[in-house]
């Protein structure tokens, strides 16, 4: 071995011990307890204009909980022209450091939804480095902050509860899943309008009955139905079947509940779920012009079936469950077409049909691009869905009285 | 003199040409191509092969000299030298903006209050050990974290597919072919930078008619895997983010480590990345260190550990004057597109077709000769 050699096996030890100082630890370096984790944080409009107000949910860990996983809240709200004001205040009158890496949900407030211009505070949450673009967005059926500040009857926090249903969504898939690098991605496309699910407090009555602590007042929260942006302004609801809708034709749905109930035409009803859905689409050319066609194929199982009154022989059995197939297509049918109507009522892409042409026909998509707002409400969609049902549960006819006893 | 094994010029090759161009390819190619700009990444490292085959042909001729020595014994001294002082300009000043990088990368993702100079201290102490223990130490080094680099861009592609929106790649080909082949010219900086380090490490390689046919096939096997690798990182992200989102991320790489997640217990995994990305920053580096203090020694004779730390003392001016990401980042591709790429994409081919035709004028003269006696 060299001298030079031996000389910088001296060196280098000294140099390691060294570049020890500079372990980042020393630097920027925050202990677990003095941060202050982030679930939810919420924009409404400040009182003053060109401000808003921040509302952050805060997690703290239950001192003497049973579990390590109990947390209270700590909701703060600031109103600030920047988000990052917003934190300054409210970090005035905390002890602990606000630490974004944890946050959950993003909350908008209607009114400062429809007036636009939340991709402002957003910049902060994609530009920040803590921040992580897996976090959800959702929209609030009057004020976020009234949402965050819920207490419910569940006691957990208003964030993690809406995380905890929109991650089970894809048992429903009733409405759509939006996290924040979904969003940014869509904002990209320029042609297809953000769609974001919406969140809604419910009292006692309001479609779910509970006996809340407090009368009169919210203790539940509940997602449905979704809002159509315009760029960063909401321009309208979904109500519950368009949502529904958009999700059959977006491919969106995994597992979800479907009823017939609401079928005129039939007199048995049906209630199933979805084993699985795959939608396609095609652009048809037809005389020059294009269509777009989507096809459903959906596989359901019966779980129940309401008005059936007599027992039913093999043959009987296997037409019964033909027409179950028919009443689910037309209920799935009806769910598409309100949202495609709802499409072109609004002049507004969030099914993404602009896309898809872009996809199937580039050249075409080229030629209309330009005025493709106004064609919207005129573009040809077609609609084919088939349903099978797989099984129809544990048993063949439904239970009935003995001959003639309360049967019609 | 030391010397450096055929395998272990091919992981070092592949670590130095893949260094940290990992990080903004997707967004240079997607700026050009859009949607198509992964198709531009491959051709663009293509170029890269025949410019190492020059090169090996140049070692074939001139066996355990580099190219700055072979360009003096071409070109004459004055030229010779007005080579090598480009080329030790233009090695060092990318090697200090890589550096700054460094900084810049770590304080903007996961350790923002961090004072810079700890990342440039703790890079170029780690370099300077690595060239003081000579190039075969840094080859082995490159062994060992090559492959780690390779795991890591695999695993966060891998744990990147949750993530991927619907249709993201379509329409193929839209905007036709020109946006491909404006692509590849914007990748092509990538395997010249590598060339500025071939051009030394080729004095260090084997040079027996066996192992020059395996270095050769070597060329081919790290362009390959490096451009198929970056192509991958390209499509996942315009998968993920859309083209217009992969433009816009400075460090779109990162943005997907951490929106990795496992199970929904394991995230925040972008840390494990950055740890071995900065063994492939510190590869780069290195590399670029090298060549610098090769042409210091063949251009001027200036040896010696402090000629090296002198060297540590440029790169670190040239990183604190960078301070500013977005200028560094400017920077860095200026210096690549408008140093790097013109000076060799004219120096080599210049090289290597005097040194062909001046090897041809010898074998005329020769049988002229054996003719005459004859």
């Amino acid at each position: 071995m060299n001298t030079k050699l031996k000389r910088s096996y001296k060196i280098a030890p000294v140099l390691l011990c060294i570049s020890l100082l500079f372990i980042s630890g020393c630097w920027g370096k925050r202990e677990v307890e003095n941060l202050a984790p982030l679930i939810g944080i919420g924009f409404d409009l400040g009182e003053k204009p060109g401000t808003y107000l921040v509302t952050q949910q805060y997690a703290r860990p239950k001192k003497g909980g049973s579990s390590g996983a109990e947390i209270l809240q700590r909701t703060l709200g600031a109103e600030a022209s920047s988000v990052r004001e917003a934190f300054e205040t409210v970090s005035k009158g905390a002890y602990r450091t606000p630490f974004m890496g944890s946050l959950k949900v993003i909350v908008i407030g209607e009114d400062f939804a429809k007036a636009g211009g939340f991709n402002d505070v957003l910049d902060f949450a994609q530009r920040f480095a803590e921040f992580r673009r897996s976090m959800y967005l959702v929209l609030a059926r009057g004020r976020a902050e009234d949402i965050l500040n819920l207490k419910l009857r569940s006691e957990h926090l208003s964030a993690i509860y809406i995380n905890y249903i929109i991650e089970g969504g894809n048992e429903l898939s009733t409405f759509p899943t939006v996290r924040l690098g979904h969003y940014l991605t869509v904002l990209g496309r320029q042609s297809t309008a953000p769609i974001l699910p919406v969140v809604k407090s419910i009292k006692p009555g309001e479609g779910i009955n509970y006996k809340a602590e407090k009368s009169g007042e919210a203790e539940e929260l509940q997602i449905q139905g979704a809002g159509v942006l315009r760029g960063d302004r909401l321009v309208d609801f979904l109500n519950d079947d368009e949502t529904k809708g958009y999700m059959w034709l977006e491919n969106e749905v995994f597992n979800r509940f479907i009823n017939t109930v609401d079928l005129e035409e039939t007199t048995v009803k049906f209630s199933g779920q979805v084993l699985k859905s795959k939608t396609k689409y095609k652009l048809h050319t037809n005389n020059e012009s294009k269509e777009l066609y989507y096809q459903i194929k959906t596989s359901i199982a019966i779980d129940e079936i309401i008005g059936l009154n007599k027992q039913l022989s093999g043959t009987e059995w296997v037409k019964l469950a033909k027409e179950a197939e028919e009443s689910f297509a037309k209920v799935i049918e009806k769910e598409c077409e309100g949202a495609i109507k709802k499409q072109r009522e609004l002049g507004q892409d969030f099914l993404g049909i602009g896309r898809h042409i872009e996809q199937r026909d580039p050249q075409y998509w080229k030629t209309i691009k330009d005025q493709w707002e106004e064609e919207i409400a005129n573009f040809p969609v077609s609609l084919d869905v088939k349903v099978t049902v797989h099984h129809t549960g544990m048993s063949s006819s439904s239970a009935t009285n003995s001959g003639g006893e309360g049967q019609d | 003199m030391e010397r450096i094994s055929v395998h272990q010029f091919i992981t070092l090759g592949a670590a130095v040409l893949m260094g940290t161009t990992f990080l903004p390819v997707a967004s240079i190619v997607t700026g050009v191509g859009g949607r198509d700009g992964w198709m531009s990444v491959l051709p663009g490292f293509a170029l890269g092969i025949p410019y190492s085959l020059m090169i090996l042909s140049l070692l074939e001729q001139y066996p355990s000299n580099n190219l700055l020595q072979i360009s003096e014994t071409l070109f004459g001294k004055l030229i010779g030298k007005l080579i090598g002082s480009f080329y030790i300009l233009v090695a060092g000043y990318l090697g200090g903006l890589l550096l700054g990088q460094v900084g810049d990368i770590y304080q903007a993702s996961i350790m923002p209050l961090t004072p810079l100079g700890v990342f440039y201290l703790g890079g170029i102490i780690l370099v300077l050990l690595l060239i003081q223990s000579g190039i075969e130490v840094f080859a082995r080094f490159s062994e060992v974290i090559f492959p780690l680099i390779v795991i890591a861009l695999f695993l966060n592609i891998v744990l990147s597919i949750p993530r991927i929106e619907q249709g993201e790649l379509l329409p193929i080909l839209s905007e036709g072919f020109k946006p491909i082949l404006v692509g590849a010219f914007k990748v092509m900086p990538f395997p010249l930078t590598y060339i500025i380090f071939l051009a030394g490490v080729i004095a260090f390689l084997p040079t027996g008619e066996k192992e020059l046919k395996q270095l050769k096939s070597g060329v081919w096997r790290v362009v390959f895997m490096v451009g198929i690798l970056d192509m991958l990182i390209v499509i996942i992200q315009i998968l993920v983010f859309g083209p217009t989102e992969t433009v816009r991320l400075v460090y779109g790489l990162l943005v997907l480590g951490k929106m990795v997640e496992i199970s929904r217990t394991i995230a925040g995994v972008e840390s494990v990345f950055l740890g071995v990305w900065f063994g492939a920053a510190v590869l780069k580096i290195g590399s670029l260190f090298f060549a610098t203090n090769w042409g210091l020694e063949y251009v001027f004779g200036l040896k010696g550990i402090k000629w090296r730390l002198s060297l540590c003392v440029v790169f670190l001016g040239i990183a604190f004057r960078y301070v500013r990401g977005p200028s560094l980042i400017l920077e860095i591709g200026l210096v690549d597109e408008y140093l790097i790429m013109p000076f060799v994409a004219i120096w080599i081919p210049a090289l290597w077709g005097v040194a062909h035709w001046k090897k041809g004028v010898g074998i005329g003269r020769k049988e002229t000769r054996s003719g005459g006696k004859g």
